[in-house]
This record gives C-alpha cells, structure tokens and sequence, in this order.
C-alpha cells in the first residue's frame, strides 16, 4: 500500500483499534491503516486468558483471546491494512503520522483522520510514592499477567496485592491457580476497586483476604522484595499509628489505577479533559482537532471491554464519515457539566445533533439516587458506585427537546429519589 | 580463585573512582578498579540532583573548604571533558529565588563573596525578568540572583563513559567484586574480593558510603564521616518544559534544601529534605515525600502529586564541625603509605574532574611513577540514541541493523539496537540497560517493557530469564516458571 493515501490511520488494535477500524472500513473509508507496536493485534487481550469478555458485545462469554481473534478475522476478512511492531512517535496538528519499525525505517503519513486508541497504562510504584526501599519484586499487575499468561513465568511465591482494580484481583486468582500463596488483597477505600464479580469469582471463591480501608505502607527488602507493612487508613486515607502490621512475602502487585495512554495526543495538540485524564471528545469521539477522533480506554477507563468496542466503533464510524465528506467543521455545542457526586462525564460536548452514548461515572458511593442530565432525562437507581460507570444512550429526537441556545447541561445525582 | 596483581587498585566505580581510573590511565600504569555493584555509579553517584555547580550550593562560597577548590578548579574543566566523553552537558543557568529583603541582603553578600573569588557572572534580575525567564515560577518571588554558569550532566552516563574510556586507555574494571579484607604485605597490600585475591602498590579508596570501612581494613582512621540522606523525586516529562533554569530557594527549614532543576532527559528533578539514616539504607519515608512535595510547591505551586514517577533517597557524607561539615575528603592516609581515600559531600560530581588530577598528584607524591602512556586517547564515542537521532541517521541506524526500528520502552522511545548495545558495553541487569539507555525510566516505569528487556538481557547474555536480576546479587526478577510450584500435581 501507499502510505500517503490512508483514510483512517488507527493506532493501537487492542478492543478499541479494531473495532474502530472495523467499522471504518463498513462505513466506507476506503483505506483503513492499522499501527500496531506488538507483534500481533489484539493489544493487551493476549494476556487476559479469564472469561467474561464479550457478554454484552457478543452474548457470549468468551476469554481474551477469543474476544481478540473475533475481531481479527474481522480485520482480515475486510481487507484492513495492517502494520505490526510499527510505534507511532509523533502526531503533529495537522495530522501528520510519524511511525517507525524494523522494516520501512521512519514512516510518514498524512491520513484524512485519525482514532487514537491507544488504551491505558497502569499507575506505577513511583506515582503512589509508596515509602521503603526499592527491591526486584515489584509490579503493576499487567506486567505480572503478561509473565504469567505469555512469558511462563511467575514473579514470586508469596504475593501481597495492593489496589482491588480488577485486573489485580484477577491476578490474584490466576497466581492462586499456580500455587502461590495471595497474603491479601490491600484496599485503601471501604469497597473494591473493580467489578463485584470479580470480588466474588477472584477473592471469596478462593478464600483470599480482602483488607479494606489499608494500605501498604512501607515495602521492606534491599535486593529482593522481603516484607511489607500494611496500616489501617482514616477517612482521609491517611495511615493510622499502631495498626501496622508486617506481611513477609517476596512480591508487591500494583494494581492502583489506569491512566489513559495520551502523550501522542499531547504533542498534536489535542486538549485533554483532568478529570478523566483523556480528550476531550464530542458525541462523535472527536477531539478538539479537527480529523482526529479517540476511543476506548485512552478517552477515559472502562469497566467492560464491550463498551471499550463501542464506543470506538463511535469514534471510527464518524472518522469515516467524515474522512469522505472532508468536513470536519463542528456544529452547534453544549458542554456537559459534572454535577453532585458526578466524576467524569464522556463526551464531555454535544452538538445535540446526533445520537449519543454517554459514560458518566460518579465520585462516591451512595444509595437511592436519581441521575439527570438537564432536564430531560432522569433515571432511578437503587445504588451508584465509582466501581460502575453509568451508560445513557440518547437519540437524537430525544436531545431535540433542548432548547435553542443551550450552552450547557448539568449531569448530577440527586439524593433520595 | 583469581590471583592477580596491579600497581593501582581503585576500589569503587562510582564517578571519583572512574575519573581517577580515566585520569590514571593517561600515564604507563597498571590499574584495576573493583565494584562491589553489578554496574558502574550506583550509589552516590546515580541518587544525584545532576547539577553542575559553582560550589555556591550551600548559599555560601567557602574558600576554606579544600572541596570548594576542587569545584572551582573542575568548572573549565567539565564540558570539555564532556565533550571529550561524548557526553550531553547542558548550561541551564540557576535562579536563586528572592522572596523579602532579608534573602535580598544575604544574596547580596553571597553574590560580592562569589565577586571576590572570581566567579563571574551573578546577576540581580528584577520580578518582571523573573517573569518572563520562568513564567510558572511563584509569585512571591520579588526578585532573583541568576547565575548563568550553573549547567546539568548525566552523572551515571558521565560515570559509564569515564569507565569505557579509561577501559580504551587499558585500565582493567571488574564488577560486583567487594572488597573483604586488605593485607599488608611489605610495599604491596594483598586486597581480598569475593572474586579472589588483588596484589597491589596503591589503593586508591572511592568506596563512596563505604570509604571508612574500606580505610579501616588497613587501620587508617583519620577521618569520620556522618551519613545524611537526601530525597529527590522526579517529575514527569510531559512537565518538561515547566522551567528552563535550575530554580531553588532559601528553605524555611533546616536539614532541607529546596531545588528543582532539569535533566538532561526532559523530567524534571525536585529536592531535598537531608536527615541523618543508617548508611545504606536507600529507603524513603512517606513524611519525607510529603514534604518535598510542599518544598517543590513552593517554587511553582502548579506542580501537583500525580506529576511524580519516581522518587528515591541517596547519601552525602557529610564531616564534622572541627573540619566543617562540608568539606571533603582528598587525602593519603597519614598512617598507612600509598593508601588514598577520596569521597566528597555533594559536589562529588561538579568535583570530579580535578579531584581525578588530584589523586593523580598525590599518588605521584606517594610514590607511584606516572610515564605519559603515549596510546591515551581522551576520546570515547556514546552508543546512538535513536531518539535523538535525525530521521536520515535513523533510517541508516535501521539499514544498519533492524533492531533499531524495533522500540521496546515505549514512553523513552528506546530501541532493541540500543539494548543490544548496552549489553555489548556492559549491562548485565534491568538497571543496568535502564540507566544505560533509560528503557523503563519514563511514566510507566517498566511496566510495559520489563518482561521485554528481561527477554533481550537473557539473549544477549546466554542465560535463562529467571536468571536475569534488578541489580545483581540476590535481586532475581522471575523466581518461578509457571506450573514449577504446583510440583507433581499437575
């Protein structure tokens, strides 16, 4: 293929990249270009080989892989350009790629529009600050499942985890199966980080203590990972004197957070929103750069893999579209704006245009709430968590009750509805 | 076990031990250097700020401190050394923030005192230059003393390179050798490693926070020295460009310093509280962190706790107040002939050079004969950074050899050709390769590419993964292959 004329350029083809190229390619765009830096498609899913992928999006429970290879077949099947262990170093304003790989040297393209959906990464030792020494044995639960389910090897014997993500308690499982004693799963906040199922399949199914409202705080050992101290935490999540308590084990598993993976929308000047740590994007999925639209987990981090899909499929849809007419001008906008006990809401702009699929996800636990936008929807619910990210789709007729001007809409939970 | 035999041991590679070798090995010596670590500038050496400085860093310039000559006489000598090295050195300038009139009076004398010694170019810049030169900087500063001088290195690539040159120059280095114990044996000392046993004329003793112990082997005893610890964080790169000059303020106080400077890599570097800790013992506390958090914030409040990727502690020596506490150590011992101790408070790096000429003079004193070693080629040429590379270089990099378009740490952008490199040169370890090429130094610190350069170290070196360590010794990475603990279940 020729480089200097791509459609759509993806980049990155985990749960996210496909499924946008994918849809590119069905809605029309002619050259659909996918850069990989792996050696195979299908981004972090090789190494999640649990079920539970595909519920929503397949109506199947699938693992990792399988849930890859449906979509690789896809990939092939349509005809869809594909570079691996090709890295993507810049992106500038105006859509210039630079990639380079072992085989082409540097790779310059110019694509009509480009999604990003380079995914996440996981939030390190050195971010936390976690006071102590810094021994061999450390790491972010990713990095053990990648040596667990794809190198064939197991960091260590005795493991303490810290952070209830989903992919820590996962882990947990998954190291249990292998033989290695799990000393605990450490919690800062008075609930689980990640899914209730896997609380229930990866903890309590294997009898594995769960420590809420701890943390870690001091990591012992000067080569090897030897020890580390837990504490109990105040409301503040501050440790309490007097309720340390040493843990001997040979390895500490991180698995504290996500972070959306967006140094390349930086350097193209894409504005990214704090709260999520990803662009900001219209209902469209595109950024406040014109041609350049964002997916998945590297707009902000999602429970499921199925809503990952989607909302690429957003993303990747519309940078067809909008590749063929060359029309990039935005419309009307209304910005959505965080209300009581709301984190983050995705978009975070409408044109009040289209159709739109909203991921909203609220700061604190609480009961007997209703969720509005504006003031025309409204739902009920039994109870929100941060753990669980709300999703509203609204159809266009449904936004035509807003009113002309509009500028703005407040999303918020409203107590004891 | 080894018997070998030199005129000169070097007993330490941090960067004195490796300016001293690089400095020897101009002359017809035989040379060892031993490092107990599996790679070179591990322990004062890496825990570094990476400031070049002027010897102002205490706020005061102290020509009775045999250190501050040191400093003074290194400043003309540091970039071409660099230079020599292939080194990046980099003249950032330094702002000392002014934030009332009593730090105005004391900036005052510091900048008259600097005046006299001859060090030139202080300058009193006003608000609105301030302004304009650090936009982000805080706003209570109402004024600041610039010093254009002040520059930043790479302390541990300036190390790898003094070793690598001295190494050209035929000097012998041996790792993760440690030394036991020092016989002396008529004029020669017999120096006891766990990788047997060095015959040797001099000693010259760099062993960092190690140097009394090294020097009580032979019953030398003529210095004490307090261990202080420092704490430095790092912040993210995508801050880079928050400030162009190394910025610091008085500390409001004591046992702190308050620095933040750039790198030579783009992060930038903020510290540091200094309490006294057992020698050694590399760990941070979390009191510690917080408050080198609200430090930093004091210079520019934007900086937040999520900017951090890392964080680590690190030792200065420090003397007592008969010598001063600053002062360093440069000396043969009076006890024992031909014995040298070197070991410097924090200037060690800005130091370095003309301590290397120093030891160099005193072992002459002490009797060693120092020929011109006519083949001494001060060049060394540094492994390619492909990031750094222009595009066409790169393409020729990649035509050369393909593992340089394979990027491996992706938040560095470093390839599998410069891992491979690293290795040829000397790496042995995961942080050997990360301080060698920094795969795993960036935002997600190894997360993403720890099993990958474990897969490569093991390659290169011909040994199994699980074999592969951190940083030598006992710091395996992979204790187990799947399924090993499950036994004959399975």
């Amino acid at each position: 293929m020729k480089f200097s004329d791509v459609d759509v350029a993806v980049i990155g083809s985990g749960p996210a990249g496909m499924a946008a190229a994918i849809k590119a390619k069905q809605e029309g765009a002619e050259h659909v270009l996918i850069l990989e830096r792996q050696e195979q498609l299908g981004g972090l899913l090789h190494q999640c080989v649990h079920n539970g992928f595909g519920l929503l999006y397949f109506g199947q429970d699938l693992t990792g892989p399988e849930y890859a290879c449906r979509f690789v077949e896809k990939v092939r099947d349509l005809g869809i350009e594909v570079l691996l262990e090709t890295m993507v170093t810049q992106i500038s304003v105006d859509r210039k790629l630079t990639a380079v790989n072992s085989r082409e040297g540097p790779i310059h393209l110019q694509p009509k529009s480009i999604v990003l959906a380079m995914g996440c990464r996981e939030r390190s030792r050195g971010q936390l600050s976690i006071p102590g020494t810094r021994p061999a044995g450390i790491f972010t639960a990713g990095t053990a499942q990648r040596l667990v389910n794809v190198e064939g090897f197991i960091p260590g014997k005795k493991v303490v985890i810290l952070g209830s993500g989903d992919i820590g308690m996962i882990m947990a499982r998954r190291l249990s199966l292998e033989g290695v004693e799990v000393k605990g799963v450490v919690e800062i906040l008075p609930y689980v980080g990640g899914l209730i199922r896997n609380e229930v399949q990866c903890l309590h199914d294997f009898d594995i203590p769960l420590l809420l409202e701890h943390t870690v705080t001091q990591i012992h050992g000067e080569q090897r990972v030897e020890a580390v101290t837990i504490a109990k935490v105040d409301k503040n999540k501050r440790p309490i004197d007097g309720t340390e308590q040493n843990i001997e084990c040979d390895t500490l598993l991180l698995s504290v957070g996500l972070i959306p993976e967006n140094e390349l929308s930086r350097m193209a000047g894409v504005d990214l929103d704090p709260l999520v740590g990803g662009p900001v994007v219209d209902e469209r999925r595109e950024t406040n750069i014109p041609g350049i639209f964002a997916g998945g987990n590297v707009v902000h981090v999602h429970d499921l893999v199925d809503d990952v899909s989607w909302e690429a499929e957003i993303a990747g849809a519309w940078a067809a579209k909008l590749s063929q007419k060359g029309d990039f001008e935005k419309k009307g906008k209304i910005i959505l704006r965080p209300g009581r006990n709301i984190r983050s809401v995705v978009p975070q702009t409408i044109s009040g245009q289209s159709d739109v699929t909203f991921y909203i996800r609220v700061k604190e636990m609480e009961e007997k709430v209703g969720l509005r936008i504006g003031d025309f929807y409204h739902r009920a619910f039994r109870v929100v968590k941060p753990s669980e990210m709300i999703k509203v789709d609204l159809l266009q007729k449904e936004l035509n009750l807003l009113k002309g001007n509009l500028s703005e809409l407040v999303v918020e939970c409203q107590k004891g509805e | 076990m080894e018997k070998m035999e030199t005129e000169v041991l070097i007993i330490g590679g941090g960067v004195l031990g490796a300016v001293v070798a690089r400095e020897l090995s101009r002359y017809k010596v035989d040379v060892i250097l031993v490092e107990k670590e599996a790679d070179f500038g591990w322990g004062s050496t890496k825990t570094n700020m990476c400031i070049v400085c002027q010897g102002g860093d205490t706020l005061e310039f102290r020509p009775e401190y045999h250190r501050s000559k040191l400093v003074w006489d290194s400043i003309p000598l540091m970039e071409p050394l660099c230079q020599e090295l292939d080194v990046p050195f980099k003249r950032v300038g330094e702002l000392a923030l002014i934030r009332n009139n009593e730090e105005l009076g004391k900036f005052r004398k510091l900048k008259s005192k600097a005046e006299k010694l001859g060090l030139a170019g202080h300058q009193f810049i006003d608000q609105d230059t301030l302004r304009q030169m650090e936009p982000h900087a805080t706003r209570e500063a109402i004024a600041a003393l610039y010093d254009p001088n002040i520059a930043i290195v790479d302390p541990v690539r300036l190390t790898i390179a003094l070793i690598e040159n001295a190494g050209q120059n035929g000097v012998q280095v041996m790792r993760e050798t440690e030394v036991l114990n020092i016989f002396q044996k008529g004029n020669q000392f017999e120096v006891e490693t766990n990788r047997g046993s060095i015959k040797c004329r001099f000693i010259v003793n760099a062993a960092g926070t190690s140097v009394e112990k090294i020097a009580r082997l032979v019953n030398s005893d003529d210095f004490v020295l307090y261990p202080i610890r420092g704490y430095v964080g790092i912040l993210d790169k995508k801050l880079g460009d928050l400030i162009k000059h190394e910025i610091h303020m008085r500390p409001d106080a004591p046992g702190q310093m308050n620095i933040l400077t750039p790198s030579i890599h783009g992060n930038l570097f903020f510290g540091t509280t200094m309490q006294p800790a057992r020698r050694g013992d590399y760990s941070t506390t979390r009191r510690i962190a917080q408050i080198g958090l609200q430090n930093v914030r004091k210079i520019i409040p934007d900086i937040s706790e999520k900017d951090i990727i890392h964080s680590f502690a690190g030792f200065l020596m420090f003397r007592n107040w008969e010598v001063g506490w600053h002062e360093s150590v440069v000396q043969a011992s009076r006890k024992v002939s031909r014995f040298i101790s070197i070991c410097m408070g924090y200037p060690g790096v800005s130091a370095a050079p003309a301590t290397g000429r120093e030891v160099a003079e005193l072992l002459r004193r002490e009797g060693l004969r120092l020929e011109s070693n006519l083949r001494f080629s001060p060049f060394r040429k540094a492994s390619p950074i492909f990031n750094q590379l222009s595009e066409e270089q790169q393409r020729e990099l990649i035509a050369q050899d393909s593992r340089y378009g394979h990027v491996v740490c992706r938040c560095e952008t470093v390839t599998e050709g410069e891992i491979v490199e690293a290795v040829r040169r000397g790496a042995t370890t995961l942080d050997g390769v990360k301080f060698r090429t920094r795969a795993g130094m960036g935002r997600c610190q190894g997360g993403f590419c720890t099993p990958r350069v474990a897969k490569i170290l093991g390659r290169e070196l011909g040994l199994p993964e699980e074999k592969i360590t951190k940083k030598g010794r006992k710091s395996r990475i992979l204790l187990y292959k799947t399924k090993e603990l499950l036994g004959g279940e399975l």
